[in-house]
Parts: structure tokens; sequence; C-alpha cells
């Protein structure tokens, strides 16, 4: 038994960090805030280079077969750096490519997801904002050439740079997973203004919007497992970045605690600011346990992988929010502006709370595991 | 990182629960002679001073695998080892800083239970305020002459022996002139006044030592040296009941989920009410979060990081969580909760704080946690301080010093 990371992990964890500290300075962030597409090409190459997003793609495919913990680990660090960029919706719509996918489509899109020539994202939700895959509201008919898909999507991360969207519909058949081409006629792109600007969210509009026979990802009827799967592992990864998220505001606030000065002293040494300080490292230390040990749950495929996942979603989502807030109350005035760069991680740690099921989603599936 | 239990920790469970399962007694273990029975029982199979050396009488065993035994204990819901402190931390004080007359006199007796131990430390004005205490022990040559008043001291009543704070040089600063002497219990000048506490029962007391006699062998380290050894003691006991008091913890959770469903509100059990269900769903993530924590600290003492002062975390984590869970037990048992003696329905749970009661025991127990062993207060200067490196609050002692 050990909970401690590998030196090989340790080693990608410091060079993420480096290369984040270099590349993903608070003020690249505010650039990306102000671009319209709100990522750079330029980036994504490099993290491709890096092997980032390949990491956990299959060897046959491009990538180096690495697991949920490694990638945990750069998603603490992209959560640290606030990182702009759809990197966690394109691994995860490859990762269900990769479950699910014919050989074809992993051929298509695999490789060039590892080297950075394809971004992918999953639309989880549809009107009712309901988190379970069961809930899909949108429709897929059948027709003469294949299926014409109607709905509304809702909160799509990062589709307006997608090359391709996984659209879960309900058929005759029950939930199917579709890959859609998002510049494909039929469907609407609305960016909606969202206060992490990092994290840019999209809702789709799919008017009868043709999609061929063979873009089914899975056997027809088969999607709710999989999607299951996907946001579980989801939640894993958005809980590791809001722990990164969670770590940055911790470290600024105690920093900050020990300059800023008031009645003659550093403010840092007033129990009500130390005190307050203690509670934040206690709910990030806890936070880290708790992903870490659902990342190892997923790799090892252990019993109660499903119900780890829920906890780290539901844990962390509340640490972070309260982490990350504490912080501005410990920086005062300053820390409300939006010169000071608090607000970028503050805004990450709380759009994730509410993605890949929120915490009322996860605390009732907890449940439901616990309590039959 | 791999969180499966190695192979050898998976044969040494097995082990521990059949061992458990044949011979946890059946009857009663309530007085003190059968608790002492059981005691050396447990001591006997290997399963009590498990992280002592060998040449000390423990059985050198892992953190790992004391947490383990720990845990099959609470989930078969076993009575529990006696003389903690002893164990825990006054014998590793000996081991580490005693003469080799202390050790053979005392460590075999502790381990065994054949005498019992409490610790002499607090005082009606030294709370977490330790290093103020007032008890005097004047060196009398061959011995010292203590007098003072001591106060929360657990297993007062019962114990043979406690291990003293006292000062002994009233000139010095106040955390120079105190020193560490080990105080015969069963003596005219020492009289324990057992407390009541809020549970109704006694299971700690109030310490009056008048002309009291500490034999000058006795004295542990050097004269006044005792702040230095308080503080530097490694306690042996680390992460032993980290799993156990989860697996506790998941047993009351069970035991609250059987209740929602028989209790019924609007014509349908309580565990069909949403709020119900978020507030339980939510509390148990917070236990599981806690089980995550303790196998982190079992990993760290495994690979021998000491967790230092980081232990501050895990202390504050599961105290302050304790308060929580049980507050809501006892806002989902409603009127339920206050019973104080178990009903069929209601049967009785572990507190996990060693007494055996209802509810309502465990919701009281449960603000003991976060005061003892340091409050959560200190526990929060400790983590901001050492572990965080936030500047030192302005004391007024420290201006006087």
């Amino acid at each position: 038994m050990d909970f401690s990371f590998s030196s090989d992990q340790q080693l990608l964890k410091n060079s993420a960090r480096g290369f984040l500290d270099e590349h993903v300075k608070p003020a690249t962030v505010r650039l990306l805030w102000d671009d319209p597409r709100g990522e750079s090409d330029t980036l994504w190459k490099e993290i491709a280079q890096l092997g980032w997003l390949g990491l956990s793609l299959p060897e046959a495919h491009g990538g180096s077969g690495l697991g949920m913990v490694e990638t945990a680990l750069l998603l603490e660090e992209m959560g640290r750096a606030a990182y702009p960029g759809p990197y966690w919706p394109t691994v995860l719509a490859a990762t269900a490519i990769e479950l699910a996918g014919a050989e074809a489509q992993k051929k298509r899109w695999l490789p060039a997801v590892a080297t950075g020539d394809a971004r992918a994202t999953i639309a989880f939700l549809d009107t009712e904002l309901d988190w379970r895959p069961e809930a899909a509201q949108t429709r897929a008919e059948k027709t003469g050439k294949g299926w014409t898909l109607s709905g509304r999507k809702r909160f799509v991360p990062w589709a307006h740079v997608a090359d391709v969207l996984l659209v879960p519909a309900q058929t005759p058949d029950g939930l199917t997973l579709f890959l859609v081409d998002p510049r494909a006629a039929g469907l609407a792109l609305e960016p909606v203004p969202v206060m992490d600007l990092a994290t840019r969210l999209v809702d789709v509009t799919l008017d009868r919007a043709p999609v061929a026979a063979d873009a089914l990802l899975g056997g027809p009827g088969q999607a709710g497992p999989l999607l299951a799967a996907l946001l579980r592992r989801g939640a894993v990864g958005a809980a590791a970045e809001m722990l990164g998220a969670a770590r940055r505001c911790l470290d600024m606030a105690v920093g900050y605690a020990k300059v800023r000065e008031q009645f003659g002293q550093p403010i840092g040494s007033f129990q009500a600011i130390r005190h307050k300080c203690a509670e934040m490292l206690l709910e990030a230390e806890n936070s880290h346990s708790a992903v870490y040990y659902a990342a190892w749950a997923l790799d090892a495929k252990a019993e109660d992988a499903e119900l780890a996942a829920s906890v780290a979603k539901a844990y962390v989502g509340d640490a972070a929010r309260k982490v990350c807030g504490e912080a501005i109350q410990v920086h005062g005035g300053i820390g409300f502006t939006w010169e000071y760069d608090l607000h970028l991680y503050f805004k990450r740690a709380k759009a994730l709370e509410s993605m890949y099921g929120d915490g009322d989603y996860h605390r009732e599936a907890i449940l439901r595991r616990v309590a039959a | 990182m791999d969180l499966n239990p190695t192979a050898e920790d998976r044969a040494f469970r097995t082990e521990v629960r059949r061992w458990l399962e044949t011979n946890a007694a059946t009857g009663d273990v309530k007085t003190l002679d059968e608790r002492k029975a059981w005691h050396r029982k447990l001591y006997e199979a290997g399963y009590v001073g498990m992280l002592w050396p060998k040449e000390y009488g423990g059985w050198g065993r892992t953190p790992m695998q004391q947490a383990i035994v720990q845990d099959e204990m609470a989930r078969l819901g076993a009575p529990p080892p006696i003389n903690g402190l002893g164990i825990g931390f006054i014998g590793p004080t000996i081991i580490v800083h005693g003469t080799d007359w202390q050790k053979q006199r005392y460590l075999k007796k502790m381990l065994t239970a054949e005498e019992i131990w409490c610790q002499l430390y607090s005082e009606p004005n030294a709370g977490s305020d330790l290093a103020s205490l007032k008890t005097r022990a004047e060196d009398q040559g061959d011995h010292f002459l203590v007098n003072g008043q001591k106060i929360w001291t657990s297993s007062g009543p019962i114990a043979d022996w406690g291990i003293l704070l006292a000062r002994t040089d009233g000139k010095a600063a106040k955390h120079k002139g105190i020193s560490c002497v080990l105080l015969h219990m069963r003596q005219p000048g020492v009289e324990v006044r057992p407390l009541r506490q809020i549970t109704g029962s006694s299971l700690f007391s109030e310490v009056f030592m008048t002309n009291a006699r500490a034999e000058r062998r006795d004295l542990i380290g050097n004269l006044n040296q005792g702040w230095e050894i308080a503080q530097t003691t490694l306690g042996w006991e680390r992460g032993a009941n980290s799993l156990g008091r989860v697996t506790r913890y998941a047993v009351a959770f069970n035991q609250l989920v059987r209740a929602t469903k028989e209790l019924r509100r609007g014509g349908k059990p309580l565990l069909e009410d949403a709020a119900v269900r978020a507030r339980l769903g939510k509390a148990y993530a917070e236990l599981e979060v806690q089980r995550y924590a303790a196998l982190r600290v079992l990993s760290a003492l495994q690979n021998s990081d000491s967790p230092g002062a980081a232990s501050s975390i895990t202390k504050l984590s599961y105290t302050e969580f304790e308060k929580r869970y049980f507050e809501l037990a006892l806002e989902i048992l409603g009127p339920y909760g206050q019973l104080v003696s178990a009903r069929e329905e209601f049967e009785d749970i572990d507190t996990s704080s060693g007494e055996p009661g209802t509810w309502a025991t465990a919701f009281l127990w449960s603000r003991a946690g976060t005061i003892y062993s340091g409050s959560s207060e200190i526990q929060k200067n400790i983590i901001g301080e050492r572990v965080l490196g936030l500047p030192k609050e302005v004391r007024a002692d420290r201006l006087k010093a």
C-alpha cells in the first residue's frame, strides 16, 4: 500500500508545473480570456508535443497508455494555472472513442488527438440540465442514409473549437451516442457568457442535423453505461483541476498573510487569519486524498471506483469553493479586484463545481450505492 | 501509487479476523478485572504493543498491521484493550528517555495492563497553555515532594502510576523549569476525585497531590528537561485507530440508514426525503474522505516520512468531522436522538470514543475530541506556524520572556 507518487509521476508533475509556470502565466490566461476562441493553437501544439494529449491513449494509437493518476496530476497543475483550453473535454471524448469506437473511428480520431490535430467534446447536458445520461431528450430519427438529430445541448465545453462532438440522443433502441461534425448543416452554436472565460461553454442546437449511418459510437441503445463511466471519469478530472485551483489560492493567501502588515504585524500572525489558512490547508489535503484515491481506483478497477469518483467530485467541489473564497477574504479588497489574479482560480473552481455532475447529483449517487 | 493492500497485509487481516471471531469476548467485558483479562489475551495474541520493539515486550509490527487489528476489532465491535495512554505515549517516552532500571521496572507490566497508567499534565489554570503549570516537585535528594492539582486525568481512578509534569525550578523561564517524573498513584499523598462528564460517566478525574512522594530514580531524563521530553515524545500509536475509527463511523452510518427506513415523514420513510438524502450523501462523502486520508497517513508512516506537525491536520479533520456527523445523526433521528438507553429499534452504537452507548452518547462524546490532546484551536496554531510557516503570534508571555 503506497499513497505516494512514483518518481516518474513526481517528474511528470514537476515538469508540468515548470511548463505551465513559464507558458501559462496569469498574463497568458488573461490574453486568452479576451480572445474570441479562448484558446491558443500554439499552446495546444506544445502540450501535444509534451505528450499530454496522448498521455492516457493507447500506444497503438499514438498515446502513452498512462492512467488516470497521471492524468489527474496534469489536471491538478492545469487547474493551478487556470489553463485555458479544451484539454479535458478532448481527452475525455477520446477516451469514449477508445472505449466504444470501431477500429476506423479510433484510427480517424485518436492519433489526431494525440498529435494536437483534433479537438473533441462530449455534450452531456440537455435542456433539463439533468446529469443522468438517461435523461437526454435530444432525439435521433433514422433516415434513408443515416440519422437526423434534433434537440438542444446545453453548456457543452469548447464545442466552438471542436472537430467532433459526441452527442447522446434517444433512438427507438434507447440512448445512443453519435459523432457529429459541429460544422454540419442543422447545427447552431451559441457561446454562453460565463464568468470563467478559460472554460468556454457553448449551447448547441440541432435541427434535423444529418449524421451518417457510420457515425454511431458503440451500438444503438448502448450509450447509457458508457456515458455514466465517462461522467465519473470527467468528475475525477474536474476534481483534480479544482484541487489545483484551491492549492493556488491557498498558496497566494498564505504568501500574502506573511507579508501584509496591519496593526504593526503580518496579518498571518493573527489567529483569525492563521486559523482560516489552517482550515484551507485541511480542505486541500483532504481533497488531495479524495482526488488521488478516486483516480487510482479508476486505474485499478477497484470495486469502490464508482463511489470514489462521486465522493471526490462532491467533496472537492465544496472544498475548492471554500478555499478559493476564503483566499479572497484573507486578501481583503485587493482580492476583489479584476487586476489581482485570484479570481482566475476562484472562477475556475466554481465553474467546474457544476460540471460532470454537480454536488447534488453525486451525493445522490453516493447514497444510492450505500443506502440501498 | 498503489492502494491495494500487500499480500502480506491481506493474509494478516484474515488471520486477525479468524482470531477475533474465535476469541472475541462473548460475555461481559465491563469490570476492570474482565477488561484486564481481555487485554491480556489480546496482548498474548500479539495485538497490543504492536509497534513496541521486541526487546521491551512488543511485537515489532508495522503501523498498517496495527491499524488492521483495530479495524477488524471495530468491524466486530470487539472491546478495545485498556491502558491506551500508557502503551501509546508513556511507554514510548520511557523507552526513548528512560533509564534501564525504569525500563525493566515498568514496561512489561504496562503492556500487560498489570499496572494502569495515567497522564498528569493539565491543571485547572494550565490547559492549552500547559507550560504555565504550577504543580511543584521539590528536590529532596533521593525523592521529590509533590504538591499541586491536576485535572482531566483519564483513567485516574484506576491508575497505579502516572507520568507527571511538575515545576522543579520556579525561577527559570516557564518552559525551562519543568521536570518529568513517574508518580505512584497509590499513596496517601495522592487523592483522586472522579469528575462526572456530560455523558454522565466518570472516565476522568481531578488529582490532588499533597506532600506526595516521587522517587528520584523515577525522574525521566534530566532535571528541568520535562518540557522538552513532553514535546518530543513520539507516540507509537499514530495511525493505529485511523481505519478502525472510520469503520465505526461506517457501522453507525448503516444503523442510521436503518433508522431512516423506519422513521416516517409525510407518509413515507425518511430515507425517501430529498433533504435527508442530500445530507446523508454529504456525510458519507466526508466519511469516505476520512478513510482515504487514513490510508495516506498509514502510507506515510510505512514510508517512514514522519508526518510531524501534519498529524495536526489529521486530528483536526476527524474530530471536527465527528462533531458534524453526530450532529447530523441527531437531527435526522429527531426526538429519538435523545435516548440515553437503547431500545430495540435504535440499538446501541459504538461511540468511537471508548464508551458504548446510544446516539446521544456518541453525540455528547463528539464534543470531547476537539478539546483533548490539543484543542482544535491549538492544532490550527500548529498547522499555521509549523506547516504553513505563518509568523508566530505576539503573545503576552513571550513579550515578558
